[in-house]
C-alpha cells in the first residue's frame, strides 16, 4: 500500500504461545439456524485442508478455524499474545516434529490463527510451542487520521492494494462489500480480539438467510458498512471497517465466517474498490524460514 | 407449567482492575450501574436519561455457582415472583423484569424502598415459571414471559395474526452484543443513542420489534422474521452496546400486527409488574 505510516517506529515483541486443543462440553450438540443440532469440527487444534485463498463457506465444519489455533495457559499473557498479534506477522514452531516451521498470522479467534505450507501443518499437534513475531499495534497512517488502524503488520500494509489517491482518500481493495445485517457474533467486543461473524454465509441452506457472502474466500480483504471498530465493534451509519476473513464457516446460528478487523474509519476517507485479487494468498505473507519480517 | 424455586443472590457488580472504559469515540469513562442494585431509575424512564453503562432498574441477581447461575439466568422469566429470603428486606415481593446475558444476571424490580434495603450477597427466592409456554399464536415462539405477566404486554389475537403495540420498530442491524446468543439466557443490546430518531422516546419497560431477527434458539438475520422484546435497561457508552431488549415473541413477520406506538406507547409499569407477580406465586397451582 503505497501510504505514509510510522512503521520504523514500531516495535516486535517476541510472544510465547501454544497449539490449543479442541473443547467440547460432554453434551455436544449445538444447534443450526434451523433448530438442527450438529456436533462438528472446527475451533483448535491444527485444522488442515484449508487456507487463505481457499472458500470460507461449505465444510461440515462449525467455526473452522484454518491452521493452528494458538493460546497461551496464562490469562494475562494469553491476552497480551491475542492483543499484540497481527496479521501477517510471523510465527515459528519451536517444539515438536515441525520445530523450525514458519507460519503467518491471518487472523484473531480468540485463538491466534496460524497458517502454514501443508507439509509442515501436518506434523503440528496441540501442545507444540510457537513464538510470535508480534509487530504492528501502534501503526498510524500520517496522511489519514481519521482512519484507525489495528492488527496489521507492516508486511500486510505493504501488501495491500493501493493507497493514497489524489484526492486523499485511502484507497483500499477488498473482494467484497459487507452489509451491516450481516454483522453476528463479536458486535460489541473489543476489536483486537477475535473477530466479526457474518451471518448470511449458510452456504446450501434457506434463501431467507442469505446476504450473499457464501462467496467469501478465508483470507479475503472486505469492507464492513456501517461499522465503526476503532474503540470496539459497533453499527455506525457511514462508517467503514476493513477486515480480512479469518475463519471459514459455521452453522451456530447468528455466527458465520468473520473478519478481523485491520482499518475503521469516516466512509469518505476510504475509497473502497472490489478486486478479486485482494486476498492474503496474493501478498506472499509467509516468507522462507530464518528470515525475519 | 413447571415451576422451580430457585435461588439467586444480589449482585454487587465487577469492575476490572482499570476504572475506566472506551466510549465508542476513544474517550474513557467510569461505568456506574452495571449490575448491583441501581436506585433511582425506575420502568417508564428513558433508557437516555440517566449516566449509566447498562443500568438496570431494579437489582441484578446472580448465583455464585456458573452452571447454577445459567439456570437462574435461563428460567428466569418476566412476571416471575422475587421473595427477599434474607437481610433488612425480608419478606419482600418484587418481579423479574428480565435478564441480560454476558454477565448472565436476572434483572428484578422491587419498590424503591425495598431495593434501599437490599444488600449484595442478600439471597432470594425466584419461582421460575414460563419457558416452554405456548404462544397466542400458532407458529410463533414465546419465551422468558410469565404466563401471569402476559396479559401486561397488551397483546390481542387477531385471527391467526398476534396485534402488538411497540414503541418502535428497528431493522436487525441495529441489534449488537447479544446477536448470535441464545435468547433463553441473553437479551440483545440496541446500537442506539438519544440521536436516533426511531428510539429517542425509548423507555425501560417498552416493547419494541426487530424486522429480519430469528430469535427463537440464537438470534440471527433472517428475512421476513419479526421478534419482539420488552426493554430491560439503559443505554450504553461501548460501541456495540445500548438500551438491551430481551425478547419474548419471535415468528415469520407475517403472524405479527405490529403497531408502533412512538410517544403513545405505554411501557410496563413496576405496580402492575409486582402485583401480577404476587398473584402468580399464590399456592393454588
Amino acid at each position: 500500500m503505497n501510504v505514509a505510516s510510522n512503521v520504523d517506529r514500531l516495535l516486535t515483541q517476541v510472544l510465547a504461545g501454544e497449539v490449543w486443543p479442541p473443547l467440547a462440553d460432554r453434551n455436544g450438540f449445538r444447534i443450526d439456524p434451523e433448530g438442527r443440532a450438529f456436533f462438528l469440527p472446527g475451533m483448535g487444534g491444527v485444522t488442515l485442508d484449508v487456507h487463505v485463498g481457499d472458500p470460507a463457506t461449505g465444510y461440515a465444519g462449525d467455526h473452522v478455524e484454518p491452521g493452528l489455533s494458538v493460546r497461551h495457559r496464562d490469562p494475562a499473557a494469553n491476552y497480551a499474545l491475542q492483543y499484540l498479534s497481527c496479521i501477517g506477522n510471523r510465527v515459528e514452531v519451536t517444539s515438536g516434529p515441525a520445530k523450525g516451521a514458519a507460519g503467518f498470522v491471518i487472523g484473531q479467534h480468540a485463538y491466534v490463527l496460524v497458517d502454514m505450507d501443508s507439509d509442515d501443518m501436518r506434523h503440528v499437534t496441540a501442545g507444540d510451542q510457537v513464538s510470535v513475531f508480534a509487530v504492528g499495534q501502534g501503526l498510524v497512517l500520517h496522511d489519514h487520521p481519521e482512519v484507525v488502524v489495528k492488527n496489521c503488520s507492516p508486511a500486510l500494509l505493504a501488501a495491500l492494494q493501493a493507497g493514497t489517491t489524489s484526492t486523499g482518500q485511502l484507497e483500499v481493495h477488498v473482494s467484497a462489500v459487507v452489509p451491516p445485517e450481516a454483522i453476528g457474533a463479536g458486535a460489541g467486543m473489543a476489536s483486537e480480539y477475535a473477530n466479526t461473524d457474518l451471518m448470511g454465509a449458510y452456504a446450501g441452506m434457506g434463501e431467507d438467510l442469505s446476504l450473499g457472502l457464501e462467496v467469501l474466500r478465508v483470507g479475503d480483504v472486505v469492507a464492513l458498512t456501517d461499522q465503526d471498530h476503532r474503540f470496539g465493534r459497533g453499527y455506525r451509519e457511514n462508517w467503514t471497517t476493513i477486515g480480512v476473513i479469518s475463519t471459514a464457516s459455521c452453522l451456530l446460528y447468528g455466527h458465520g465466517p468473520g473478519p478481523s478487523s485491520i482499518m475503521s474509519g469516516p466512509a469518505g476517507a476510504f475509497k473502497v474498490v472490489i478486486d478479486d485479487s485482494a486476498n492474503l494468498s496474493s501478498f506472499n505473507l509467509g516468507q522462507p524460514r530464518g528470515t525475519r519480517e | 407449567m413447571v415451576r422451580v424455586n430457585l435461588l439467586g443472590h444480589v449482585d454487587q457488580g465487577e469492575v476490572g482492575t482499570e476504572p475506566y472504559r472506551v466510549d465508542r469515540d476513544g474517550r474513557s469513562y467510569v461505568a456506574v450501574g452495571d449490575g448491583g442494585t441501581v436506585l433511582g431509575l425506575r420502568l417508564g424512564e428513558s433508557v437516555f436519561h440517566h449516566v449509566g453503562d447498562h443500568a438496570a432498574p431494579g437489582v441484578c441477581l446472580v448465583h455464585p455457582s456458573d452452571d447454577a447461575r445459567h439456570a437462574l439466568v435461563g428460567l428466569a422469566c418476566l412476571g416471575n415472583r422475587v421473595t427477599v429470603r434474607t437481610g433488612h428486606a425480608f419478606g419482600h415481593v418484587g418481579s423479574v423484569l428480565g435478564k441480560r446475558g454476558g454477565g448472565q444476571r436476572v434483572i428484578a424490580v422491587f419498590p424503591q424502598d425495598v431495593l434501599a434495603r437490599l444488600r449484595p450477597g442478600d439471597q432470594v427466592a425466584l419461582l421460575s415459571c414460563g419457558q416452554g409456554a405456548a404462544a397466542p399464536v400458532p407458529g410463533l415462539t414465546q419465551m422468558n414471559v410469565a404466563p401471569a405477566a402476559l396479559s401486561l404486554l397488551g397483546l390481542t389475537v387477531q385471527g391467526d395474526r398476534l396485534k402488538v403495540g411497540v414503541r418502535a420498530m428497528l431493522p436487525s442491524r441495529f441489534v449488537g452484543n447479544g446477536i448470535g446468543r441464545p435468547m433463553a439466557m441473553w437479551d440483545v443490546d440496541l446500537q442506539v443513542d438519544s440521536d436516533t430518531a426511531a428510539t429517542r422516546s425509548l423507555c425501560l419497560g417498552d416493547l419494541v420489534a426487530i424486522s429480519d431477527l430469528d430469535a427463537r434458539t440464537n438470534a440471527g438475520y433472517r428475512r421476513n422474521w419479526m421478534s419482539v422484546g420488552v426493554v430491560v435497561h439503559g443505554a450504553s457508552p461501548q460501541p456495540g452496546h445500548g438500551p438491551g431488549v430481551m425478547v419474548v415473541l419471535s415468528g415469520p413477520a407475517e403472524l405479527f400486527s405490529v403497531g408502533v406506538e412512538g410517544e403513545d406507547h405505554q411501557p410496563l409499569s413496576e405496580e402492575r409488574l409486582i402485583s401480577a407477580a404476587k398473584g402468580e406465586g399464590r399456592d393454588d397451582a
